[in-house]
Parts: C-alpha cells; structure tokens; sequence
C-alpha cells in the first residue's frame, strides 16, 4: 500500500481550556518506525488517542491508510493495532481467554493458530492459564502487545511499550518489533528511551507542550542538530598555539574539538594545521539523538 | 491530490478493511456470559435464595390471610411479580456491573478501540443481561412451582406464552440498558448503586410485584401509573395467569417505549460517557 499509515492534518485537542495538541501535521511512510519523543505531556499520548477514537479532535482529521478515523472508525480500527500505556486488568478472565475475547471483537472466533504464535512468541505460552493479577509487569505489557497483534493489523501504536520494563525484555521487544517492521508493519511509538528510539526509528517527531517541533529521519535530525566531539591526543607538546573556532578545551596534551557534524576529521586537522605524525591517538565522538532532542526542546520551545 | 491512482488505493484499503460483524458481536455476548458464569454464586446462586424467601414470607406465611378478588391465590399471584422481579434486576445489575467492573479493571477501553461499533455493544451487553435475567427468572419459576405445588397440590398454567415471552424479553432488555446508560455515565460504584436502591428498586417494589394496584387509593393508582415497571410486571402477570391491572396493548405499547427511550440513553451514554479508568 501506498497510502500513508497515518496522515494528521493539523490536528488539534483541547480539554476545557487546556490545549493538549496545538495544529499538529505529518504523514507516515508505510513500512516505517516512526518515534514520537518528547517530555511527559507533549501530547503523545493524546495524538495517540485520536487514532484509535478514544479521543475526538477538537479540530483538523486523522486518517488512517486514507479513510478518516471519525468516518469510518471500524474500518481504521481493524487496521491498526493499539498498545495503551497503561496495564489493565481483566477481573476475572485468563490469558487464553482474553486473546480469544480480543480476537473475536475483530470478527475472528476461529483465531486459535494466530493467538498460540503470538503467545509462544511473547513468552506467556506457560501463563497462559493465569489471570492477570497474577502475571508480572513485563509480562502484562507483553499481554498488552499480543493482544493489539491478534488481528493482523498494518499499523501498530505503540504508547511507551517499554516503560517499567528490564533492559532484558526490552531489548527482547524491540528486537520483535524489527521484526514485525520486516514484515511489512508500519509502526508508531512513543518512548523516553531515547538510545533505543534512536537506534530503531527511521524517523523520529519531538513534541513539547502540543507541539510538533520537528519530524525528520534520525540520523538527518542527528548530524543536523548536533555536533560531533573530535579529540585529538599529541605525541608531544604542541610546538604552537592552536587557534580555532572549534576548539572547546586544550591542554597542551590533549584538544577537544566540536565541529559541525558535517565537517570531516582530514578538513579539522588540516585547518588547524596539524599532521598525522603529530597525533597519538584520535577518537571522535559523534553527536546523540538526545543531544539533538535537548537543543530542540531548548531552542525551539513554543511559547505558551 | 486526490487522483484517481489515489482513490483506487482507497478502495483497495475499504476491501482489506472488512470484519464479520456477526462474529464479533456474538464474542461480546459469550464474553458476557461468561463472566456471570465465573461468579454464579452472586449471579444465580443469591438471586434463588432471594426469591425462595420471598415465596416462603409473603407467599406461605402472609399469602394464606390475603384474599384477591378473581380468586386467584395470592403464592399465584405472586410468582410472576417476583419472576419479572428477577428479570429486571438482574438484567440491570449484569449489564451495569459489566461496565462498571470494566472501568475499575481498564480494560472497558478495549471495547472503544476495536471496530464493534456502539449499536453492537449495547445490543450485545444487553443480550448478555437478559440471558441472566431469563436465568435467573426461569429459576424463580421453578422455585415458585414448588412452593405452589406443595401447599395446592396444582401448577401455574402459561395462559399467553407469546405476552409472556414479549414482556420477559422487553423488559429484560429495556432494564440492561438502562443499566448500560447508567453505569457509563457514573464515575463511580457508589453511582450505579444508588440509582439501583433509590430508584430501581422502589419502582420495582411499587409496580405491583406484591399487589394489585386496584387495591391502592385512586390517587396512588394514578400516580403508579407513570411507574414503566407496572407495565413490565403486569404483563407478565397476565402472559401467567391471564389477569391484569392495566390494558395488555397498552402495557405491550409502554413497555416497548421503554425499551426504546433505554435503547437511546445507552446509545447517548457510549457516545458522551466514559470508557475511562476509574
């Protein structure tokens, strides 16, 4: 399909008085991991919201693969997949049960080959039986995960699956999510685990207060926000002083510099004027998607 | 921007996008079911020793010193009041305490971002609230033929099983969805369960499960006249035993109002109330 995943038109949500999503805009590419970040209460989980109908607009549309979320609500919804943020319970039903309960609201009674795969693969084949009291944290996410997979959906929302989870199932989670993106999946996620999003995001939004500050793939936000830290370490003293632009610290030793992530180590060295048989030893320190993320959310701070 | 190449794509996405309806309601009701088989105790269990001591109190006890008019003895005249009694609570309690749980647990949220839409849950909530209510009032209806059995040696015959059927179904249905509508508006237990004692059960209790309105001073006949569960529980009586208070037409008619008026305040209710956690 060529159609975006998701398309928002300058969404907006106000609760009373409180605007949560300020005319928010972007489209999706099919097939991509796209991460929302930004600070608790940026609105991501409310843009989120929309998708799924737990929230109306206030203003502006949310399509899903084109159709309109608010037109055509069962349609979308059997296309995506949602993750909430929160664990639920489920009073009195077992695992098994559940997922037969989830499957059969998308129409599918006879769903028993698709739920046992997706329970085996989660890691709840063995708790099947339990209720989910009775499951741990990471295992009731999982559930949470299983349960938005059971339709086959195209789209897949995921708000913060990782959070109060170990680094073990994490790591475990966003591996199945690579694998679920191979497959064809298109899918959004939310995250404070800013590393992770970095290295599985394609392309990553930031939002703060309602807003969309910025959109754009990872590593072009990267090398364009940020900059790269090259420290060069001398074989002896340094016969001169070293002028620079980009110089950040100098000891005679050692010298840090910060140059955009553009510029290249042989273009630095040469504009210092120093030449390989002078250094001892070089590392370069590219720049963070978190780095990148705390000057947008500096710089570009909406005003409110 | 919206090319024909576009429009084509969108079409392809509406034929993926397609679900079995049917199935998915019918996984809702079975959800339903289920989960009042799970605390039979409380749904089937405390519902028959209720009726059992209202059989053996007012039907035994105070029933041998009441005398109605058509003949009819009072254990008779008592066990459709109480078998609608049964109906309509329980239908009322099974589908409000299906959504209040569900916004205690979390997981009422589920029903909002899956593609039943919300004509199919409050049918399927209400199916799932009469099945109970039926349950429940099938068991009264045993319990009472017992009681009948052994102190007059006779049974209930069904005189109008088609009126019978009509107001159990009407009135089961109508009461779960007010109990639908009440339980997604509240934002808390305490909510549902007051409107469940301080007004269900007063009009229950005043719409003729114990008498006959004609019994009652013209002005109280009047007033209980506005009660829809006189309707609801007269009908019944006569799908019993033939007798009434009020007109069957005009019970069948008011009743169905009801049922609609409820239908509409539950579709309200999931529109405008909450699926949210408590």
């Amino acid at each position: 399909m060529k159609i975006p995943p998701i398309e928002i038109v300058d969404l907006v949500k106000d609760y009373g008085h409180f605007r949560a999503v300020d005319h928010v805009s972007f489209k999706m590419e099919p097939g991509e991991v796209l991460g929302l970040l930004g600070p608790n209460g940026a609105g991501k989980t409310t843009i989120i919201s929309t998708m799924v109908t737990l929230e109306e607009p206030t203003e502006g549309a949310v399509r899903i693969f084109g159709l309109d979320v608010t037109k055509e609500p069962e349609r979308t919804k059997t296309l995506t997949g949602y993750v909430p943020q929160e664990l639920i319970h489920h009073g009195f039903f077992d695992v098994e049960e559940i997922m037969e309960f989830h499957s059969g609201y998308f129409g599918r009674l006879k769903n028993r080959e698709r739920t046992d795969w997706l329970l085996h693969r989660l890691g709840l084949w063995e708790h099947r039986k339990k209720k989910v009291k009775q499951l741990s944290g990471g295992m009731k996410r999982r559930l949470l995960i299983a349960k938005a997979l059971v339709h086959e959906p195209k789209l897949l929302l995921l708000d913060e699956p990782t959070a109060g989870v170990d680094i073990e199932l994490r790591e475990s989670l966003w591996e199945f999510v690579e694998e679920l993106r191979d497959q064809g999946m298109s899918i959004l996620l939310t995250t404070h685990y800013i590393e992770e999003a970095e290295n599985l995001c394609d392309r990553i939004g930031i939002l703060q207060r309602g807003r969309l500050l910025v959109i754009g793939p990872t590593r072009e936000l990267v090398k364009e926000l940020t900059e790269r830290e090259i420290v060069v370490r001398l074989r002896e003293d340094f016969p001169k002083e070293i002028v620079s632009p980009f110089l950040l610290k100098y000891d005679r030793v050692e010298a840090v510099f910060r140059v955009p992530s553009a510029m290249g180590v042989g273009e630095l060295l040469s504009e210092v004027g120093l030449d390989l048989g002078m250094i001892g030893d070089l590392t370069v320190r590219e720049g963070s998607l978190e780095e990148a993320m705390k000057r947008v959310l500096k710089e570009r701070r909406p005003n409110v | 921007m919206r090319t024909a190449e576009y429009e084509s794509e969108i079409e392809k996405v509406r034929a993926l996008a397609q679900f079995n309806r049917f199935a998915a309601f019918y996984a809702l009701y079975r959800r339903e079911m289920k989960r009042f088989m799970k605390v039979i105790f409380q749904t089937i269990v405390t519902p028959f020793i209720n009726s059992t001591l209202y059989l053996l109190i007012f039907g035994l006890s105070l029933g041998a010193s009441i005398r109605l008019e058509n003949g009819i003895s009072y254990l008779s005249f008592l066990i459709p009041g109480l078998v609608m009694m049964g109906v309509l609570n329980n239908a009322y309690q099974n589908s409000s305490s299906s959504v209040t749980s569900g916004k205690f647990s979390g997981d009422l949220e589920d029903l909002k971002v899956v593609p039943l839409s919300s004509t199919m849950i409050i049918w399927a909530l209400a199916a799932g609230g009469l099945t109970r209510g039926l349950i429940v009032g099938l068991i009264t209806y045993g319990v009472g033929e017992a009681f009948l059995y052994f102190s007059e040696g006779t049974f209930t015959s069904i005189a109008h099983p088609f009126w019978l059927l009509y107001f159990l179904v009407v009135g089961g249905l109508a009461f779960a969805k007010l109990g639908i509508a009440i339980a997604f508006w509240a934002k808390s237990f305490e909510q549902v369960s007051a409107v469940g004692s301080f007004v269900l059960v007063p009009l229950i209790y005043l719409g003729g499960v114990f008498f006959s309105i004609k019994g009652l001073h013209p002005f109280w006949q009047k007033v209980s006249e506005f009660n829809p569960v006189l309707y609801f529980i007269n009908g019944v009586r006569y799908g019993f035993l033939g007798v009434t208070d009020v007109e069957v037409l005009t019970a069948a008619a008011i009743s169905l109002g009801a049922l609609a008026v409820f239908y509409v305040l539950g579709l309200y209710a999931l529109k405008y109330g909450s699926y949210s956690r408590w």
